[in-house]
């Protein structure tokens, strides 16, 4: 089904303490393409998500063994720099959250992190890295301003922005767009369309519509199980396991 | 929610079973009245469709609404999908047993004709293939809907045999060319009607196991999957 996978995992489990969030994963998740994550709340999409850029390491308590492989490498190998890798992977989440910083400052900050000090190049990243989430021509003219005086969608968008310019290879979305409304979740829908030519993107969403709007393949997950895979079409037309039609029809519990 | 969803498919198949029942009651007056040469059968026909056609809007409007307000998907969504094809057929056929119907007034009184042609049995045929597919609809029964999209070829074959023999008979007797010219267009209708029929069928296959299966002998040798 998937012949070129940016990322691969194998038999992974996670244990947040004693309680198992992830049940023995197997997936290849493919490049250029977007792959979505559903499944009802505490199923472990979302840890599932923040597994593949290692963010569950900075919760207390978190167990993990199996592979997940980022084009061949383990991320959970001992001698993996989790900086480094993290800049592979830039990451959206639900509620924006930009930097109270002015709109230029948000996107150059972690190319100036990153030693970039050059004024031209950072003005050239940040130029390219708003033209890529579809906000430049919105902002072009103040880039100046605070980056929280923006609307919810453009903030997002700055934070889309603000991932890409440290040139990621991936990108993890966390309901990038359940606090939007229509119109913005529109543009964000059209962006992820428009960003897979460049970026591996994975999606977590709990609107189905969106999940089949957006992904080339869905993943649904279940109490910790990842119960089926495939390609979105067939899993929104005519999916092979039982649990996963009830799911997506709203008929669930 | 869920609950007010599940009653508005409820009440869509409700809408198509008794769409489908009034579409039964004219296709059985319309060939009751062929076999009898009884046109007092027809009554009743015409004035009919008019409730048929209202049952037409109303299912469309029905599954359009269900479209957009629930985005239906996988079982459901084919539900949909075939309710609306299947409406669309069931409203054919309305038509049809009207058609019927006005070609009886013109020719119904050639019985030997009628009686030879053999255009009876391809009605009879044709009305329980149409029968057969309401009911493979309502209990969701595929094997029963095979042996309706079955018989499809069987009145094909009636129905060339019955052109063939009308056009025969114009040829030895010019007095029979208008009603023998009747008679091939009500062949024509029944055999459009074990269509609609197998269309349902069809659909019915669709909805329950997701394959579709129209056209399917034609495209065997195309489509390999």
């Amino acid at each position: 089904m998937i012949d070129n996978p940016k990322i691969v995992v194998e038999n992974f489990n996670l244990h947040y303490g004693k309680k198992k969030a992830l049940n023995n994963i197997s997936i290849k998740i493919p490049s250029n393409k977007v792959t979505a994550l559903i499944g009802p709340s505490g199923c472990g999409k979302s840890t599932f998500l923040r597994s593949l850029n290692r963010m569950n390491d900075l919760i207390d308590g978190v167990k993990t063994d199996g592979k997940v492989l980022l084009d061949n490498l383990n991320i959970y190998d001992k001698n993996i720099d989790v900086v480094e890798l993290r800049k592979k992977i830039g990451m959206i989440f639900q509620k924006s959250n930009p930097f109270p910083k002015s709109i230029y400052e948000n996107v150059a900050f972690g190319p100036k992190i990153n030693g970039i000090t050059d004024k031209k190049k950072l003005d050239e990243i940040v130029e390219t890295s708003l033209l890529r989430s579809a906000l430049w021509d919105e902002v072009k003219d103040d880039l100046n301003k605070s980056g929280l005086s923006l609307s919810g969608g453009q903030q997002q968008r700055v934070c889309i922005a603000r991932a890409l310019a440290v040139d990621p290879e991936i990108l993890l979305m966390d309901e990038p767009a359940s606090a939007l409304d229509p119109i913005s979740t529109t543009k964000i829908e059209d962006l992820i369309f428009e960003l897979k030519k460049d970026y591996t993107i994975v999606i977590v969403t709990h609107n189905m519509q969106q999940a089949s709007r957006v992904s080339d393949f869905t993943a649904f997950f279940y109490m910790g199980d990842l119960i089926e895979y495939s390609d979105t079409k067939k899993m929104f037309t005519s999916p092979d396991k039982k649990q996963t039609e009830d799911y997506i029809r709203g008929r669930f519990g | 929610m869920q609950e007010h969803f599940s009653q508005e498919i409820e009440n869509l198949k409700t809408n198509l079973i008794k769409m489908a029942s009034i579409v039964d009651e004219q296709v059985d007056k319309a060939i009751n009245a062929l076999e009898s040469g009884n046109i007092e059968l027809c009554k009743g026909v015409k004035s009919k469709d008019l409730e048929v056609d209202a049952y037409d809007n109303l299912i469309q409007t029905q599954c359009e609404n269900i479209l957009a307000l629930f985005q239906p998907v996988a079982s459901d969504l084919r539900l949909v999908m075939s309710a609306i094809m299947i409406n669309n057929n069931l409203e054919r056929c309305g038509d049809i047993a009207v058609n019927i119907s006005q070609r009886i007034k013109k020719a119904g009184n050639e019985r030997s004709l009628i009686s030879e042609s053999q255009i009876i049995d391809m009605a009879r045929t044709a009305q329980v293939m149409l029968k057969n597919s309401i009911e493979s609809f309502i209990k969701n029964d595929t094997e029963l809907a095979s042996k309706v999209i079955a018989g499809d070829e069987e009145v094909d074959k009636l129905n060339k045999q019955i052109f063939n023999f009308l056009v025969s008979k114009m040829q030895s007797n010019n007095e029979l060319i208008e009603a023998c010219t009747h008679l091939v267009v009500m062949s024509r209708h029944i055999e459009r009607m074990a269509d609609h029929a197998t269309n349902i069928a069809e659909n019915l296959v669709f909805y329950v196991e997701a394959k579709i299966v129209a056209h399917s002998k034609k495209f065997q040798n195309f489509i390999k999957e």
